[in-house]
This record gives structure tokens, C-alpha cells and sequence, in this order.
């Protein structure tokens, strides 16, 4: 009798136990998603950068006041506690002994500034604009939080974070406010609000590395006894090439020559870059990344126009649908996201690819290290005629930004963050350390734990010319430490170590490196930026997300050749019809109010 | 000598009154919610800071050009899967029910109930190498007889019917198990009299075996009527791209776009309260006639 009660107590005490704790879920980043599409920007190197000429920083470390202390770099005594949340890149990779709790920033921020932070939690990517929102519902923000543009407006609209016009006239070194004015303030002003400033921009990624290069198999080439593309035309033949010359040498037609996904327009497969060669400059990505209300638009006239609506895109368009039914574009390129559109990349079946500067550092790279034979070059882009190319860049407007709940009672902090942040990167303090570290060959990025970062937007492009005068001279001496870490790499690769290959590709040379192509892009300025740089209009907002599925299928049924080319003027009548025409006309009432 | 009712009942009150405690609490609670959809919410104002517009979340979604469409798209694809996830499992197990080596028979059953434990995340993946234009095993089969490749995931004619057949593929070996377990339950002294009486195999399934199941299918018809603008959330969001959003864009994936992009929260919840008032209509409707024609109680 007792052993039968016994078991009936165990049978109801295991179910009960299981319904309670089928609530408990795991937070704190273990379910990892791969981020889809766009730059994984947290771990290419340096996305910020280092100024070569250290300026007056304000390293004021004197007067510890109890509560909140003075001087842009006053330590907090007794120390303060900050909270904030986090999120990462599936790529994040940690140094042994660090984490999120103990790494250089925390530690370095407790031991000179007194402030502890707590991270609520931390999840991937992908989750993090779901986890906030649901943060926010439950009124429990952090002290300092990271949201994009739109967010930002809910929550000025919301009244739910501090006024920081005080905190950033008091407390921000000089460093900082440099950055932050960089580009004629635009960064600043994108975070003021009926004349307040009510969040911490990102400064230091305007610097142009957005536009776009042509990165193809030089092996290929090499065996077709092709020269690389001088024209679009070029492009084009070599596109063909590729599908029928069998590159790959393995007796199989099974190589395409244009990489192309579902996004259309992206860092990486992206058509940006053969747009403009036709001097077209659309770009409203597919996919799940695209949002529909980052739209471009080209000043024409003294007004306004959609850049995507244009008859340079028609014309393009006709050279996608020729190439597509050549065959050199993958015809399950609609339903591909950017990790498949990798694959095919890194799998050999693709021979050409537009993208951004960051390509050679993923996906690129894994590729390289399996098979050093392979060869990936790097080029600018090319004209479709005897006019230069004008490549699509639009970074000077700040994504990121940094806002204080109004809870909090140091909203000081957050500037204190970003001083602490540009001081011992770009200040007189600076060491490599808070920017990467190496372990076992490889170098792990450390930028990415401050809490809140800032650089300016020439670091890149400046440690570039620091690393190509120390190619030449062998001087090591005026190198900053990231500009170092380049330098090195790149000798490290040349003597032999194929995992440093990104370096080169980034920093290595003038005409085959990244950096190298944009200075020559930079010398006469041929860059093509959105002439609207306000926030989404509610017209936008109303029919961004309907008319960029319209978009994005027309596109794709003409590219694939399953409409005429001609359907493009009957999709501009229709997106005009559709709300096309509202969104004209807030986008120039902004426009006229800035003249 | 005898117990008490209460000291042989307890662990069953246990039971009952810690499950009820949970949907108490997940099920019925978060109801307070549905005023969200008669809001304009700021998740920062919360429920009862936000803004209060009636029925305008209602009206948005009436105006948006889209909406019937992708109602449409919603009630075939839903419906399809309900007829086929009905005439399938009962097929399958009218054909498994003839088996006769018990062995064979259960190995069966425990494999075809396999893929309902499998993600859609997982099959989504695998589907888009096996559906495949160019690479997949079922284009280069039918390329193998002749017939020309058809791509299937990006093609938004082909599109609801992968969405049916895939979905079918998964969730059959649950409802066939529902409906073996039903077959066993049929006398087996009214097929000897049939066969007595002469009647063939096929007779004496449409005469004995199909209306002894009647009961147990009008209780799984019923179940899934309320799921009639469920076309699958899961499913499809990991399936479709915006080529086929034309056929494949439901209720749900499309509010989740309007919700994730624009933040309109009031306008996910007001879905979201139509689809339940919708299925509460049908279900109460299908539970009358289930009684009335059927003479079967399901509560």
C-alpha cells in the first residue's frame, strides 16, 4: 500500500513539476539564428576607426564627487551601476577568460570610471529588436540601450527617455564632440528633436564604405585567358564566360557568372554596384532584412525623384534579363537568402559578385582558407559608357543610436561610455587591446563589447595610407595600433598564412585592396548619396512595406524574363498609383523646407 | 476502512488543478490583451496608458489593399489542408488496418508519425534542396520521364499546393493513428456478417468500416474547422519569398510584416481577434451540426 502511494506521490510530483517549468525559457543568446543578409559589421575589422594625429582629449581624472562625477572622464566614487542590454553577431568570437561580464570595457570602465555595468541580457541579432520591444511593454528599459531610427521616434514620442542636451554640452570630451560633428553635424542633428538631443549617435561610419567594388575569380579569369572588366560590357562578357567556358574545369556546365539573391540590393550579392554602372541607383532590398522605407532619392530639376522608378533601371534591368537567360545568373536566386547566396560563392559555383569592402573577411575568407589556390580579386566598379561611375553610398546618416531611459539617474553615463570608448581608441591613451585581441593566430575583434561606440569616419581610409607608406618604407614607427595590426597581417600573410588574407584584401594594395579602390573612388568624389536624409514620412511609413513587394516581384519577374522589359514603365504607372505619388510629394515638401 | 473520497482523490485534484492553474494563467489571463486591438499602441504607454481608437484598427485592415487577397489566400490554402488532412489519414489507415503482420504494421506507424517532431525550419531547408529547379531529386526525376522542371518553391502557382502537400506529408501519421484506433473499435461480428451475406472488400468498407469511423471523423473535421484561418504560420513564413506572395501570403505572415516593420501592434492584435472570433463562429457552428446530423456530443 505505501510503495503504491509512493508512486502516485511521484507520478503527480514529476507532472507537476514539468508544467511549471515548461514556463522557464532560456535567455541570454544560446538560441543562435545565423544572421541573415546585411554586413555582419561587428566583426569586420576596424568599422570604426583611429585618427592618426592624436588630438586633445580631456582624460580628466581628477575631482571623484560623490554622486555624479565632473569632467568627461570623472570617475564615479562610490562606483555606479549602469544597465544595458546587448547583442551580438553569430560571428562574436570571445578570447579565452572574457566574456560579456569580464572583458576589456567592463573592466576597464570600473577600474577608471567607476561604473559597473549589468547586462540585462544579451541575444542574437535577429532577436533583439523583438526582446526590446518586449522590454519596453514590460516598462522595464535599461539605464542605456542601443535602438535604430525608427525606434527612437516611438520612444521621443512615448516620452520615455532622457533629454541628453545637458549631459552632452557637460560632459563630453573633445574627442567625442569631434566625431560627433563630423559631416556638418548631420549625426547630431538626426538625434535632435524639437531642439533637444535626445539619444547618442554612431559617428564614425560615414566614411564612403558603403559603395560598392566588383570582387571576381581571378583564377578564373586566368584560365579563360580573360582580362578583368573595364566596362559593363566586360562584365557582361565575363558573366557569360563563366557559364560557358567551364572555369572550374570539371567537364560540367555547372558555374554561374553572376551572384544575385533574393535581397537584390545588399553588401553582399548585392546589384547595387551593376546598377550603377548604368548609372541607376536604386536600392530597396527584398528579403526579410528590407524594410521597404529606406528609399533613395535623386535630385532632378530642383525636385525630388524615386531613384528606383528611373529609365536607367529599365536599362539595366535588360542587361539582368539578358545575362539571366544566358544562364549566368542562378535561376533559384528569388527564394536565396545571403547565408545560400554564400554558399554558392564559397562553393565554387559562382564566379562574380558585387558587394562592399567587408566581403574578403566573410564570406570570402572561409573559402580561401580551405583552398588557398583559389583566387578572389577585388575591382572598381565600371562605367556603361564614357561617363564615370557614381557608386550608391548613403552612410553619413547615423543607424545606431544610444538613448537613456528617463529612469535613470546618471544619464551622464552614457556620454561618459562613449569618452571612454573614443579615448582609449583614438586618445592618447589608446592600446590596440580595445580593439582586437590575437589568440592563436587569430584576431578577435574586442570593439564590439563597449557599450557604446564611436570613431570617425576616415580611420579606415587613413590607416590605409599609414599601411601603404609602411609597405614601402619599412618604417613601423608611425603606425597607430590598428594600422599595425594591418601592417602585420598582411606581411604575415605574404610570408604564407592564408587566414590573414582579409588583410591584404582590406589594406594591401592600391589597386587589389578595398581601401586602395575607395581612395581612388574618394579622389574625385564619385559617389552617389540619397538627396533625402530625413526620417520615413508617414506616407512612407503607410505604403513602403505593400510597394516594396510590388518592386522587388516586378524586378524579379523581369530579371528572370517571365515579363517583358517593357513591364517596367507599367510598374512605375502602378507604384506611382499606389502611393507613389504621396510619398513624392512629402519627400519634396521636406526637401523645399531645406532649401 | 474505507478511504476517504478526498484521500484516494488528491493526487488526481492535483493534477487537474495545477493544469487548470496554467491555462488559467496563459490561456485566460493574457485576454486582457484583446483591448490592444481596439488601441493604438505604444508598447512604452502600455495597456493602459494607450491611446483608444475603437474599431479604426478594424477599418485599417478592411482598407489595405492586400486584405482580401490574403484572406483568400488563407481560406484555400486552409481549407485544402483540411480536406487532405482529412481523405489522406483515413486512407492510410483503411490500408494500414488490412495488415495483417503486426510487426510491419507498427514500424509503419511510428515512421510516418516521425516528421510531425520535425521543425519547419528543418523541413524548409530540406524542401528547398529537394524542390530544387536545377538540383533537386524531384525536378531531375520528372526531368528523368521527360517532363518539364517546375520550381516549385518560387513559382506562385505551385506555391499553396507544396504549402498542402508538405504540410500533409508531416501531419498525416498523427491523424491516422486517430483513426486506426477508431477502426479497432468496429465489431468484427458485423464484417463476418457481411461476409456471410456476401458483401466484397470494397463493400464492406463503404458500408461498414466508413460509417463505423463516422463519429471520430466529424470529431477531427470539427477540431480543425476552428483552425480555418490558421494556414500556418510556421510553414509558410519559412517557406515563401516575395515571388509567391501573391498565393502564398496569409493572414498571419502578412500582419507580421505590417507588425515587425511598423510597430502596429494594434493592428496584429485586431487580426488576431478576428481570426479567434472567427473560429469560435465556426466551431460552435460545426458542434451544432455535429450534433444534429451525427447525434454525436463532442464536450
Amino acid at each position: 500500500m505505501l510503495g503504491k502511494k509512493l508512486s502516485s506521490w511521484g507520478l503527480v510530483g514529476t507532472l507537476v513539476l514539468a508544467l511549471a517549468l515548461s514556463a522557464c525559457t532560456k535567455s541570454n543568446g544560446a538560441g543562435n539564428n545565423p544572421s541573415t543578409t546585411a554586413s555582419p559589421s561587428e566583426s569586420s575589422p576596424a568599422a570604426s576607426s583611429a585618427s592618426p594625429s592624436p588630438s586633445e582629449s580631456g582624460p580628466d581624472a581628477s575631482a571623484p564627487v560623490a554622486a555624479a562625477a565632473e569632467g568627461p572622464l570623472g570617475k564615479y566614487d562610490p562606483p555606479i551601476t549602469i544597465t544595458t542590454v546587448r547583442h551580438f553577431n553569430t560571428g562574436l568570437k570571445f578570447v579565452a577568460g572574457t566574456d560579456w561580464d569580464n572583458n576589456v570595457y567592463t573592466n576597464g570602465l570600473r577600474d577608471e570610471l567607476g561604473i559597473l555595468i549589468k547586462n540585462l541580457w544579451i541575444v542574437d541579432d535577429s532577436q533583439y529588436s523583438n526582446k526590446l520591444n518586449v522590454s519596453m511593454v514590460s516598462g522595464d528599459l535599461p539605464d542605456v540601450f542601443e535602438v535604430t531610427l525608427q525606434q527612437l521616434q516611438l520612444l521621443v514620442e512615448a516620452g520615455a527617455i532622457a533629454d541628453l542636451t545637458e549631459a552632452y554640452e557637460n560632459y563630453a570630451s573633445d574627442l567625442s564632440k569631434q566625431a560627433l560633428s563630423e559631416g556638418g553635424g548631420i549625426a547630431l542633428e538626426t538625434a535632435t528633436f524639437n531642439g533637444r538631443l535626445m539619444a547618442i549617435p554612431e559617428s564614425g561610419s560615414s566614411s564612403r564604405d558603403d559603395a560598392q567594388f566588383i570582387w571576381i575569380r581571378t583564377d578564373w579569369l586566368k584560365k579563360l585567358n580573360l582580362e578583368p572588366p573595364k566596362s559593363m560590357d566586360d562584365v557582361m562578357n565575363i558573366a557569360k564566360a563563366f557559364v560557358n567556358g567551364d572555369p572550374d574545369g570539371n567537364g560540367k556546365k555547372d558555374t554561374f557568372g553572376l551572384n544575385v539573391d533574393e535581397n537584390l540590393f545588399n553588401g553582399w550579392a548585392g546589384l547595387d554596384g551593376f546598377f550603377n554602372g548604368y548609372h541607376a541607383y536604386p536600392f530597396n532590398p527584398g528579403g526579410q532584412g528590407g524594410t521597404g522605407m529606406n528609399l533613395m532619392f535623386l535630385e532632378k530639376n530642383g525636385r525630388l525623384e524615386y531613384a528606383d522608378i528611373q529609365p536607367e533601371v529599365k536599362t539595366a534591368l535588360g542587361k539582368l534579363q539578358e545575362l539571366y537567360k544566358a544562364g549566368a545568373i542562378n535561376p533559384e536566386f528569388s527564394i536565396m537568402n545571403g547565408m545560400k547566396s554564400a554558399e554558392l560563392a564559397t562553393s565554387g559555383k559562382v564566379g562574380m559578385t558585387f558587394g562592399q569592402f567587408w566581403n574578403a573577411g566573410w564570406p570570402l575568407n572561409d573559402m580561401k582558407i580551405k583552398d588557398p589556390k583559389v583566387e578572389w580579386g577585388i575591382f572598381p566598379l565600371v562605367s556603361a559608357d564614357d561617363l564615370p561611375v557614381l557608386k550608391t553610398s548613403n552612410n553619413i546618416v547615423p543607424k545606431r543610436f544610444w538613448v537613456v531611459s528617463k529612469k535613470s539617474e546618471h544619464p551622464e553615463a552614457v556620454v561618459k561610455f562613449l569618452n571612454f570608448f573614443m579615448e582609449k581608441n583614438y586618445g592618447e591613451t589608446k592600446e590596440i587591446k580595445y580593439n582586437a585581441l590575437e589568440e592563436n593566430g587569430e584576431s578577435k575583434p574586442t570593439f564590439g563589447l563597449a557599450p557604446v561606440r564611436g570613431g570617425f569616419a576616415e580611420t579606415n581610409q587613413n590607416d590605409y595610407y599609414l599601411v601603404q607608406e609602411a609597405l614601402k618604407t619599412g618604417d613601423e614607427t608611425k603606425l597607430t595600433p590598428k594600422a599595425k595590426d594591418y601592417y602585420d597581417g598582411i606581411n604575415r600573410y605574404r610570408d604564407g598564412e592564408v587566414a590573414l588574407w582579409p588583410n591584404e584584401m582590406m589594406f594591401g594594395t592600391e589597386d587589389g585592396s578595398s581601401y586602395g579602390i575607395l581612395s581612388q573612388y574618394k579622389k574625385n568624389n564619385e559617389f552617389m548619396t540619397n538627396a533625402f536624409l530625413g526620417a520615413p514620412t508617414p506616407a512612407i511609413l503607410k505604403s513602403g512595406p505593400a510597394l516594396k513587394d510590388l518592386q522587388v516581384k516586378e524586378f524579379t519577374k523581369i530579371i528572370m524574363g517571365e515579363s517583358p522589359v517593357d513591364a517596367f514603365d507599367a510598374f512605375v504607372e502602378n507604384w506611382k498609383n499606389s502611393g507613389g505619388n504621396q510619398i513624392l510629394a512629402e519627400v519634396n515638401e521636406w526637401y523645399q523646407m531645406r532649401q | 476502512m474505507g478511504q476517504s473520497r478526498w484521500a484516494r482523490d488528491w493526487p488526481l485534484h492535483l493534477m487537474v488543478w495545477t493544469g487548470l492553474a496554467f491555462v488559467l494563467v496563459f490561456s485566460y489571463g493574457p485576454m486582457i490583451g484583446i483591448v490592444i486591438a481596439f488601441q493604438k499602441f505604444l508598447p512604452l504607454n502600455g495597456l493602459f496608458g494607450s491611446k483608444w481608437i475603437g474599431f479604426d484598427n478594424f477599418r485599417y485592415i478592411a482598407h489595405m489593399p492586400d486584405t482580401s487577397r490574403v484572406i483568400f489566400n488563407t481560406v484555400f490554402i486552409a481549407v485544402m489542408k483540411m480536406i487532405a488532412g482529412l481523405i489522406v489519414p483515413i486512407v492510410i489507415a483503411l490500408l494500414l488496418n488490412e495488415i495483417v503482420v503486426k510487426a510491419f504494421k507498427r514500424t509503419v506507424q511510428t515512421i510516418i508519425y516521425l516528421p510531425h517532431f520535425l521543425s519547419w525550419v528543418i523541413l524548409a531547408g530540406i524542401l528547398r534542396d529537394v524542390l530544387s529547379p536545377n538540383f533537386g531529386i524531384v525536378n531531375d526525376f520528372m526531368a528523368w520521364l521527360g517532363m518539364p522542371r517546375v520550381f516549385f518553391l518560387g513559382d506562385e502557382r505551385w506555391f499553396p499546393f507544396v504549402l498542402v502537400a508538405s504540410d500533409v506529408w508531416k501531419e498525416f501519421g498523427f491523424g491516422t493513428i486517430v483513426f486506426l484506433a477508431a477502426l479497432t473499435g468496429i465489431n468484427p461480428v458485423l464484417y463476418e456478417a457481411a461476409v456471410i451475406d456476401g458483401a466484397s472488400r470494397w463493400k464492406r468498407t463503404l458500408h461498414i468500416t466508413l460509417p463505423g469511423i463516422v463519429p471520430i471523423v466529424v470529431l477531427m473535421a470539427t477540431l480543425s474547422l476552428g483552425n480555418v484561418l490558421n494556414a500556418g504560420f510556421d510553414q509558410v513564413f519559412n517557406l515563401y519569398s516575395t515571388v509567391v506572395y501573391s498565393t502564398g501570403d496569409i493572414l498571419d505572415t502578412y500582419i507580421y510584416r505590417l507588425g515587425l516593420h511598423n510597430f502596429e501592434f494594434g493592428v496584429a492584435t485586431a487580426v488576431g481577434l478576428f481570426k479567434s472570433a472567427v473560429s469560435f463562429v465556426l466551431i460552435s457552428v460545426s458542434y451544432l451540426l455535429a450534433y444534429r446530423f451525427a447525434n454525436y456530443r463532442i464536450f
